[in-house]
């Protein structure tokens, strides 16, 4: 073995020293930035909002914002007035949570009532298309209409202010204001399907981003009310943005503990099994906590905030981690009379290349757009260097006098395993290598990639299906598709705002959709707000047509002559967008992004979205972009998946070259044999078991390669400790399958995939390993 | 003179259930099922078939209006499907409604959700489950009763301040009071009980079904 000049200048205490102030001053920063809220958990956080261009990530987060923070709640009972009893226990019970900061059940009168008011001094102006139309083309219809509306014997809402509004013109324009009619009930919203009434509670959090206590607190809350609502007979549906993230917050802590506890427990038997002593697995342990309360405050001082899920992958890293003490460890077994210094001398080019290795394909993850993976990869990476430099820095210290006397019975399996085994594969090698072909091309045959970012977030089912029954029942929260249009100016803006609506219109009476929502539906600019003026001038008031409506129905002389007054009177109102938007409700204010050097913008919301393709062809219009976040996304993904590929390749021959450099071409190629079967069984299994094929699975991938060239530069510098060196990589890759296979619990389809590619690298690695470095031997 | 543009909403759904209740009411109000009061018993009197079909004149007196306004037309109440109003003058327009739904010449309107269960009650003959919502005084002579039911519902009470229906075997007239003076009277006529739909009621009934 080649010696460096650096050991010769090793002083333990030194090198102990070192580490012991990178630590305090890990620690110290970790005092400060521990204290801070540092965890994220909101689905949205682990998405790329780079590739965006900045108008339409700004038009997405406002769109988001104020759909992220609302909950809906349906209290369901056989009687309406149950219904209404169950939900105002229930808004007593969530004021009292002080999670929200509104709670509405009454219906808000207050606020339609100071709409009319404010509208009323402009309804000359204010017409709904439908009217419009009928002005336009036949006026008498218009009367007809009216006489319809006042004989019906169920009261009509247009009809309701006919002293002041004698054409019913506004009344026809506010109502179209509410285009999905609500039932009142004591003035609560009570909808109902066939067998039950459903009285309607909406709420608004505090927070678009909850922390995970008030998460919690959440979930309880949501759990407790069901049971209460219950035990009286009733039912309760709630669905909202919050709850799907508490629901992944949950799965997410109990992963974490689940792969945190299960990792700790299997090293701790190992280590003890293996080793007779406490002293290796305190000092593992000591590397492991040093790596990950590292990676935690590290990560946190970089990003701001981490994410739930970046922990998960956290825990699994300890299986990872761990290795380089136990490579340390094992070698014990491997000299006669061994001393710690020696020993590192020994494992040093091993693990300084296999963190390397590692390293570079976390690289890989990190250069990928999305939030998420960058901190798991950041986070990996200063985990496993200190936990790294821990091993090489302290143990020598505080392994000295350690030499376990006895033969452990895993070394002699191991031991046993590494002689025999390649000597099975090699006397065999035909029909394996043909089985092995057959089994991978059949596997990549069935191979086929899913993007879709959904897969991102685990749902429960019942989660999902209480959603979409409240979507049935209240067909009122937007889809997260919607169009973003844009006008030079106000009046540019609106005309091709009007140009989609109308678009969007004969879609819906195609049930292409069940909604949209756009300002120009009901704030006619002033040109627009000029021409209906002199339509109703032009067919109702200088034709005659109102004055004889008014008489025939029997106002008096002067009513009529009073209407006619305010008419003219009313000739030069104009009622400004910002005027109209603040009489209206949040909802509508939120359409509108506001206008900044020659440039005006809005977005139309929609909802009940049938028929994609119709509406995607929209966007063709002038001023139109159709911005669907899902599936811009699930192309970012699939886009990333070439790419992945394209580093997984990348990083595969820099470490070939890597190691040919250092050991020469077959040598490197030998090594490189181990990642390449490995990488080529699991994407097979992936095929094989239909799991999830996407980019994680490629990220995967790269932490296989990473672990792969570990076992088989360890078997290929073994030299005559190929017993000890088997030993080390059965232990280490013991311990990181059962970190990985434990992900493969998780309730994610991402997390689960990944832990399962990984899981199954890492056996094949272990299997293909004890190949390489034979014929040195 | 504002209450009106004030109760804007409360007002559709207000005449609603006025409305609604006419429409029930020109129905045939099975006698006895739940126990009612005294005075409830008048109405033990209507027939009890699962048709109804007639004429109806409705006038409706409008404060703001110098003279009323008229109209007249046929109805039919089908205890399973619900009930057709056909205006036949001034303007031709139909009105269909059941549980779930209501149609009217401006395309489908919501249902008010105290519409099904006022519905129900009268048409189930359970007028017990009216004083739920109503305070129900009533007179009763030896051929004729009649029935003053009060809005108990605070928001309802806003607006109506009382319905008297009034009938023999049959329910033959209804009145509207509304707080703000508007009155509304709906007198039926030419009552009978078919067997079964004509091939044109059937035909107006398809369109209520989802």
């Amino acid at each position: 073995m080649n010696r460096k000049p650096i050991l010769n200048a090793y002083h333990p205490k030194l090198t102990a020293g070192l580490w012991l102030l990178g630590m305090i001053i890990i620690g110290i920063l970790g005092s400060q930035i521990l204290t801070k809220n540092w965890l994220e958990t909101g689905f949205l956080a682990l998405l790329p909002t780079s590739e965006q261009q900045p108008e339409i990530a700004n038009a997405t987060r406002q769109h988001n914002q104020l759909l992220n923070r609302k909950v809906v709640w349906l209290a369901g009972a056989s009687t309406s007035v149950e219904a209404i009893n169950h939900a105002q226990k229930l808004k007593r019970q969530l004021e009292q949570s002080q999670l929200f900061n509104k709670v509405v059940l009454e219906f808000p009168q207050q606020q339609y009532i100071n709409q009319y008011q404010q509208l009323f001094p402009y309804r000359y102006q204010l017409l709904d298309a439908q009217s419009q139309e009928m002005l336009a083309k036949n006026p008498e219809d218009l009367i007809k209409q009216n006489l319809e509306i006042l004989n019906s014997p169920i009261g009509q809402m247009q009809a309701a202010d006919l002293e002041r509004d004698p054409s019913l013109l506004f009344g026809r324009y506010f109502s179209a204001q509410h285009p999905i009619k609500l039932n009142l009930e004591q003035g609560i919203v009570v909808v109902s399907d066939r067998q039950q009434f459903w009285a309607l509670l909406l709420t608004d959090l505090h927070d678009e981003r909850l922390q995970l206590d008030k998460l919690d607190t959440l979930l309880h809350l949501v759990n407790d009310a069901t049971g209460q609502v219950k035990a009286q007979g009733g039912e309760l549906l709630v669905s909202g943005m919050a709850l799907f993230t508490a629901q992944g917050a949950q799965s997410a802590k109990q992963e974490i503990s689940t792969v945190g506890v299960g990792s700790s427990l299997g090293i701790m038997v190992l280590l003890l099994m293996t080793f007779r002593s406490v002293r290796p697995l305190l000092l593992a342990m000591l590397a492991l906590a040093s790596g990950l309360f590292a990676a935690l405050v590290l990560s946190i001082w970089c990003f701001d905030k981490i994410h739930l899920l970046t922990l998960v992958f956290g825990a699994s890293l300890m299986g990872v981690a761990i290795d380089y003490a136990l490579h340390f460890f094992c070698d014990s077994f491997g000299g006669k009379a061994w001393l710690p210094q020696q020993g590192l001398r020994f494992i040093l080019p091993g693990i300084s290349l296999g963190l390397f290795t590692t390293l570079l394909s976390y690289a890989g993850l990190g250069l990928s757009p999305f939030p998420g993976l960058q901190q798991v990869a950041v986070f990996s990476a200063i985990g496993l260097s200190v936990a790294w430099l821990t091993v090489v820095l302290l143990f020598p210290l505080l392994l000295v006098g350690f030499k376990p006397k006895h033969q452990p019975l895993l070394l002699k399996l191991t031991g046993y395993w590494q002689q025999h085994w390649p000597v099975w594969l090699l006397s065999n090698k035909r029909w394996l290598g043909l089985a092995a072909a057959v089994f991978v091309l059949g596997g990549f045959w069935t191979l086929t990639p899913r993007d879709d970012v959904r897969l991102l977030q685990s749902a429960p089912a019942e989660l999902t299906r209480t959603a979409d029954k409240i979507r049935q029942l209240f067909p009122m929260s937007p889809d997260s598709q919607f169009f973003l249009v844009s006008g030079q100016d106000q009046a540019g803006w609106f005309q091709n705002e009007q140009r989609l609506i109308k678009r969007l219109e004969t879609l819906k009476q195609q049930k292409a959709l069940t909604a949209y929502e756009g300002l120009s539906h009901y704030w006619p600019d002033a040109n627009r707000q000029q021409q209906n003026y002199r339509l109703i001038k032009h067919k109702l008031v200088d034709s005659g047509l109102l004055e004889r409506y008014m008489n025939d129905l029997g106002f008096d002389e002067t009513a009529v002559k009073a209407e006619l007054k305010q008419f003219s009177a009313a000739e030069r109102n104009t009622l400004t967008l910002p005027e109209w938007l603040a009489t209206a409700d949040e909802s509508k204010q939120q359409l509108w992004l506001g206008c900044d050097d020659g440039h005006c913008q809005s977005t139309v919301a929609l909802t009940g979205i049938g028929d994609f393709q119709a509406l995607t062809a929209l966007q063709d219009l002038p001023g139109v972009i159709w911005v669907d976040q899902v599936e811009s996304l699930s192309s970012l993904f699939a886009r990333y998946r070439i790419r992945a590929s394209a580093l997984l390749a990348i990083a595969f021959s820099l470490a070939l070259a890597g190691l040919g450099f250092k050991f020469g071409w077959q040598g490197s190629m030998a090594i490189m044999s181990v990642p390449v079967v490995a990488l080529a069984v699991s994407l097979a299994m992936i095929g094989w078991f239909g799991q999830l094929f996407s980019l994680f699975n490629l990220f995967a991938l790269l932490l296989v390669l990473g672990i792969g060239v570990d076992y088989g530069l360890f078997f290929f510098i073994a030299g005559d400790r190929r017993d000890s060196t088997s030993l080390g990589v059965t232990l280490s890759a013991l311990t990181t399958l059962l970190a990985f296979g434990l992900l493969a619990t998780s309730s994610t389809e991402i997390v689960h995939a990944f832990g399962f590619t990984v899981a199954v690298g890492i056996v094949t690695a272990l299997l293909c390993a004890p190949l390489v470095g034979l014929k040195n031997t | 003179m504002l209450i009106k543009a004030l109760l804007l909403y409360c007002l559709a759904f207000g005449q609603g259930v006025a409305g609604d209740a006419v429409l029930s009411e020109i129905s045939a109000i099975a006698p006895g099922i739940a126990l009612p009061p005294a005075s409830l018993q008048s109405a033990a009197r209507l027939a009890k078939t699962p048709i109804t079909q007639g004429d109806f004149h409705q006038q409706k007196q409008l404060k703001v209006l110098r003279k009323p306004l008229i109209s007249t037309g046929t109805f039919t109440y089908d205890q399973n499907k619900g009930v057709i109003w056909k205006t036949l003058t001034p303007v031709v327009s139909l009105l269909l409604v059941n549980e779930s739904k209501l149609l009217t010449g401006q395309g489908e309107q919501a249902v008010p959700a105290a519409f099904g269960k006022v519905f129900k009650a009268m048409l189930g003959g359970d007028l017990a489950a009216l004083t739920d919502g109503f305070v129900i005084t009533g007179t009763d002579q030896k051929t004729s009763w009649q029935l003053a039911l009060i809005p108990k519902d605070e928001m309802l009470k806003k607006i109506i301040s009382t319905m008297v229906l009034s009938g023999d075997t049959e329910l033959r007239q209804l009145e509207i009071r509304e707080t703000g003076g508007n009155v509304t009277l709906i007198s039926f006529d030419n009552i009978s009980h078919p067997e079964r739909l004509s091939d044109e009621q059937e035909a107006d009934f398809e369109r209520l079904s989802p």
